[in-house]
């Protein structure tokens, strides 16, 4: 186990430098060009040329690969093309409202897509059973913009509850990370109710409703327990999602999130800093990525790790 | 195994919750003085200004897109400015005279003005920054703007010269685009580092910029004229339209600019918000490539003007707030001759058609920005030309593909581009037709992207560009707008109305014809 | 003797009733299940015959953004075209992008996630580090930045949407085939000689195709609002088509105006999508033996 853990982790340094390449090449595959987005339609010709080269941007693609590489290593992540400031300056101060957002959304989101699967599991087949899936199915059905819009006006502009964008205190998380965490919470629910609806029929719980265990008892103490495995290993995939998700809701929302941030740089071409936020994604779905093989491994000994 | 697991589950929610904690302190600390601000009721003296775009730097000598300046413009200032009528006014020049061959500008520099940071405003103040604008070697994105300058010279501690290469009619409009920056900062913080610590003369002081989320300005209290009631500014970037508006309609927004055209009627019937209507310098048409066959062919261009509607553009694409384009300039632009329009007449488009040859149209594309507004433009043109059987393609494109099939071309045969809806904005005629219309323009030089080249208009347009006198310059252009309007290598489609939108507390704050926000005098009673 | 003639009874029984025609049964007991059904059928037929009352693209510029009424059932747009037209057509652009572009993203995976289970080792390593990268771009940004490399348009919107499908099912297909790999008669003709490719398509792949119908079909649900969530940040189809995700996005600018431009387009995502997903449900739970 031990050993497969330090494999895997030393497999990502390989994957991290086909990433990079991956990335690299992507983001100069895009067609546009940097200089002439910053200069704009009323630059001339000679300003856009002189400013491409004093962006690196005429080097070879092999020396801009290195001196990308070699940035990253040392720590100097360059300026970005767009503002000209430095790259960490800008990723940096967008991490937090992202992360933020994130733990939210997943707590909330477990939290209530677990109660909406234990609930509709052990009502299986009742009325309840099919208002509650709906319902929580409903979550991953709606456009994540379409919904963020509606709660804001709902509760922003007629009720006045919330902010209506920005993160300027813990309020205004609540709208974003409803918005995000309606999919998530589907799909836990999902996962849950049928994880439960498989342990409450093992043998072991039906010993322990033999021996006169009370109904609460018996769903809290055991079958939970086992399906929160289940759960778990899925919370790991949501990741991806989250952060496709954040896009969406960042720009509904007005958060100056590590989201919008890629997706703004992406539409100028900002190569510093879409190759630094890309490879800080990656290193973190393969961190988590790694969590979840570990624990499927864990609570599935029938796969072996070699 | 066991122990694994619970090592894992027990870090992991360590992580959640410490991270959480963390975040929660450091938050509720951030939103202290928001909370004390809002506790003294009738009293708050911050305001908000939220805008659709993000600042893309704050160095003013190194932008080229409205929105940064209009966030420079809080914190800088320039020799001369414009007022919201587009008339030049002196700002930090006292006065300033012009040599009679318009090849000497000398400015008299105000007295007793201080920069932010304490150095004394002056004319090498004023010089160092001509001189770090004409910077070759940085290349500023200003330096397009001073390409005339030869060089200044400091005749006196309040007295600048500046001397041309060769007369140059808009001088005065380019020195008001020039914001000037203590050079004390600019020798202390370099080129970069100016960038996040502006140093000007402005009403107001920097304070904070978070890329992305804000940009934050306190009152200057040494300001040398009537300056904000105001303590702090904020200006945020809110993309989403409707985001903005309910910033506005929740009273967290003083001020919205733009307000989008098609929820006027909303905000309307709201009693604490008001729209301001203003006039605009931004023209809004169809460069039509006239290097492509069918296109060549002037009747074809004309036929493609009169089956425009553009009543119906007006309403179904600005809901309103549009004038018909009636120059290739917008009528705000001084020297602006309104010519006849191409009045909406499908019989006639159709017999310019199939005098041209192309009785049943042809097929063709047409590219726009991927925003809402500019693909609904898109799409109505496209709609419009259908009547007259062309058949045009919508193709929405974000623009750094859009510039780049643009200037890609290397000659005018390589180009792919058909047709392409856009807007332009500028402060001068020179400036709203040199790079459009110059057949030395055309790309990858420069956006005259139908590719016209009519040597009697290259000569005009050089011409208007260095006559220094006003009467014959007007001659000169109404001459080349004739000429522009009867070749019609564009669809002229509309000039925006300007609309922003404000709280009914809200004063002191406009929009200038070219979209800069003008807080100077901001002022609220909220 | 007893014993035999009821194992006999059994197997006419079991002839009788073919596992499709079995599962068909459990799976009509899940009313949910079966009205999804029912109502993505109806969307198809739509689709098919396009019962569209008007042009889906007249305009008539002194009639736009009017409400719901009797003429015009979902109102008109900012051009005064008949909405409900174009959502009945808007059907066949949402399903077909979703149903090819997520067809191509599976089959792909699944062959994929065949050869990465069955053979393991380098090929599995090569696979799964791929599929690893792929998905640690959130699928909305890989869409976006293949869109942004090939080009707007309606065709790369179906081919963002393939590429960014084949690590899920890759993953998917390739987890199933190590569990059947895992069972004794895989062990067993291995054992006997048969031949991969035999062995791979005969006896591996039919096991995969539960898990394979049911993420299948969610997939085309998450498809249809990642083609929705494109156009939203200005990377859809050309807004002329009227594609469900495109009139939403430009809708939204006349929320509050003509709340009907936002209303049924959504309505018309929400449902479909919920459809997909419950169909999804009770396509798992009908093919999940375990679930019994």
């Amino acid at each position: 186990m031990r050993g497969y853990i330090v494999k895997r982790l030393l497999n990502m340094i390989p994957i991290m430098f086909v990433v990079s390449i991956v990335i690299f090449l992507f983001i100069h595959m895009i067609p546009g060009d940097p200089a002439r987005l910053l200069a704009g339609h009323q630059a001339t010709f000679e300003e856009v040329e002189l400013l491409k080269e004093q962006m690196g941007l005429n080097n070879s693609y092999i020396v801009q690969y290195k001196d990308f590489m070699v940035g990253m290593l040392t720590g100097n992540w360059g300026n970005s093309l767009k503002t000209g400031l430095p790259v960490g300056d800008m990723v940096i101060p967008r991490m937090k409202p992202t992360l933020i957002l994130a733990i939210f959304t997943i707590v909330w989101s477990v939290i209530s897509g677990i109660a909406i699967g234990i609930i509709s599991a052990i009502n299986r087949g009742k009325w309840i059973d099919y208002v509650v899936m709906i319902g929580a199915s409903s979550g991953i059905s709606l456009p994540l913009f379409w919904l963020g819009l509606m709660l804001m006006q709902i509760f922003s502009v007629q009720l006045g509850w919330f902010p209506t964008t920005g993160i300027d205190g813990l309020k205004s998380y609540v709208l974003p990370s409803i918005t995000l965490g309606a999919g998530i919470t589907a799909m836990i629910a999902r996962y849950t109710r049928s994880s439960m609806i498989e342990i409450l029929k093992e043998n072991y719980i039906r010993t322990s409703r033999a021996k006169g265990l009370s109904e609460f008892i018996v769903v809290n103490r055991h079958a939970l327990r086992n399906s929160l495995i289940d759960v778990i290993t899925i919370v790991g995939l949501q990741f991806g999602f989250l952060l496709a998700g954040s896009v969406l809701v960042e720009t509904v929302f007005a958060i100056p999130g590590l989201g919008r941030l890629l997706i703004d740089s992406i539409l100028f071409r900002d190569y510093t800093v879409v190759q630094t936020v890309l490879l800080i994604f990656t290193f973190q779905f393969l961190i988590i990525n790694l969590i979840v093989d570990v624990l499927y491994g864990v609570f599935n000994p029938k796969i072996k790790y070699e | 195994m066991r122990k694994w697991i619970a090592l894992i589950l027990v870090m992991t929610v360590l992580v959640l919750t410490g991270c959480s904690n963390e975040d929660q302190i450091a938050l509720d600390q951030s939103n202290e003085p928001v909370a004390n601000s809002q506790s003294s009721e009738g009293n708050d003296k911050s305001m908000v200004i939220a805008v659709n775009a993000e600042i893309i730097s704050l160095d003013p000598h190194n932008i080229s897109d409205t929105l940064s300046r209009s966030a420079t413009n809080t914190m800088y200032e320039s020799l001369l400015e414009h007022n919201n009528s587009m008339e030049l006014e002196e700002c930090l020049a006292e006065r300033y005279e012009i040599s009679e061959d318009g090849l000497e500008y000398t400015f008299y520099i105000r007295q007793g003005i201080e920069f932010h940071d304490g150095t004394a405003l002056n004319a090498e103040a004023v010089k160092y920054n001509f001189d770090r604008v004409t910077d070759e070697e940085k290349n500023l994105r200003r330096r397009r703007n001073f390409l005339q300058v030869e060089s200044t010279e400091v005749i006196d501690e309040y007295v600048l010269k500046i001397y041309l290469k060769a007369p140059f009619a808009p001088m005065l409009d380019r020195v008001a685009s020039l914001s000037i920056i203590s050079p004390k900062a600019l020798e202390e913080y370099g080129d970069r580092g100016i960038i996040t610590n502006p140093v000007g003369t402005g009403p107001y002081v920097y304070k904070e910029w978070v890329t992305g989320d804000r940009l934050v300005v306190i009152k200057n209290q040494n300001y040398w004229r009537s300056g904000p009631q105001i303590e702090t500014l904020t200006i945020k970037p809110i993309l989403e339209n409707g985001a903005r508006i309910a910033m506005l309609q929740t009273g967290e927004a003083d001020f919205i600019y733009p307000m989008p055209t098609e929820q006027v009627n909303i905000v309307a019937n709201d009693a604490n918000i008001e729209v301001i209507e203003g006039m605009s310098t931004i023209a809004r048409f169809t460069f039509i490539n006239t290097s492509k066959d069918f296109y060549s062919d002037v009747r074809v261009r004309q036929a493609m003007n009169y089956a425009i509607d553009k009543e119906a553009y007006t309403n179904v694409v600005r809901s309103g707030y549009s004038t018909p384009l009636s120059s290739h300039v917008p009528a705000s632009i001084k020297y602006h001759v309104p010519q006849p329009l191409y009045e909406y007449n499908l019989e006639k488009a159709k017999q310019l058609m199939a005098e041209a040859g192309y009785p049943d149209g042809f097929k063709t594309h047409i590219w726009a920005p991927n925003d809402t507004e500019n693909m609904r433009g898109m799409e109505f043109v496209s709609q419009q030309l259908a009547q007259i059987g062309i058949e045009a393609e919508v193709i929405p494109m974000e623009e750094g593909t859009l510039s780049n099939s643009i200037y890609s071309a290397q000659t005018p045969e390589e180009s792919t581009v058909h047709m392409w809806y856009v807007s332009w904005s500028a402060f001068d005629f020179d400036g709203a037709t040199n790079s459009l219309f110059h057949s030395r323009n055309i790309p990858p030089t420069a956006p005259n992207v139908s590719y016209y080249r009519n040597p009697v208009a290259d000569e005009l347009i050089d011409l208007g560009s260095t006559e220094v006198n006003s009467i014959k310059r007007a001659g000169i252009y109404s001459e080349l707008q004739e000429i522009i309007w009867e070749d019609a290598p564009w669809l002229f489609l509309g000039s925006d109305v300007l609309l922003s939108a404000k709280r009914t507390t809200t004063e002191g704050i406009s929009v200038g014809p070219g979209g800069a926000i003008n807080s100077r005098e901001a002022s609220t009673s909220k | 003797m007893k014993v035999n003639t009821e194992i006999k009874k059994k197997q006419e029984d079991y002839k009788f009733e073919s596992p499709m025609i079995e599962l068909s049964r459990k799976f009509l007991k899940k009313k949910v299940a079966t009205v999804s059904f029912f109502f993505i059928l109806f969307l198809i037929i739509l689709a098919i015959f396009q019962p569209t009352p008007y042009d889906i693209s007249q305009t008539d510029y002194s009639n736009t953004l009017s409400k719901p009424s009797a003429e015009h059932w979902f109102g008109t747009d900012e051009y005064g075209r008949d909405i409900f037209s174009r959502i009945v057509y808007g059907t066949k652009l949402s399903l077909t992008v979703a149903i090819v572009g997520v067809t191509v993203g599976a089959v792909i995976g699944s062959i994929l996630g065949l050869i990465a289970g069955y053979y393991r080792g380098i090929p599995e390593m090569i696979i799964m580090r791929t599929c690893d990268v792929l998905l640690a771009f959130p699928g909305l940004l890989l869409a976006i930045g293949i869109v942004a490399i090939i080009g707007p348009g309606l065709i790369n919107v179906v081919i963002a949407i393939a590429i960014y499908g084949i690590p899920n099912f890759t993953r998917i297909i390739r987890s199933s085939t190590l569990a059947i790999k895992e069972l004794l008669y895989v062990e067993a003709s291995q054992s006997i000689g048969v031949s991969d490719l035999r062995l791979l398509f005969k006896h591996i792949f039919p096991g995969t195709v539960p898990a394979l119908i049911v993420s299948y079909t969610m997939r085309l649900g998450t498809a249809i609002i990642t083609a929705a969530s494109l156009s939203f940040l200005g990377f859809g189809a050309s807004p002329s088509n009227p594609d469900w995700g495109a009139m939403l996005s430009s809708g939204r600018n006349y929320i509050g105006i003509a709340p009907h431009m936002l209303f049924y387009p959504g309505l018309a995502i929400f449902l479909t999508v919920l459809g997909f997903n419950l169909l999804g449900d009770g396509l798992r739970d009908t093919l999940d033996p375990k679930l019994d």
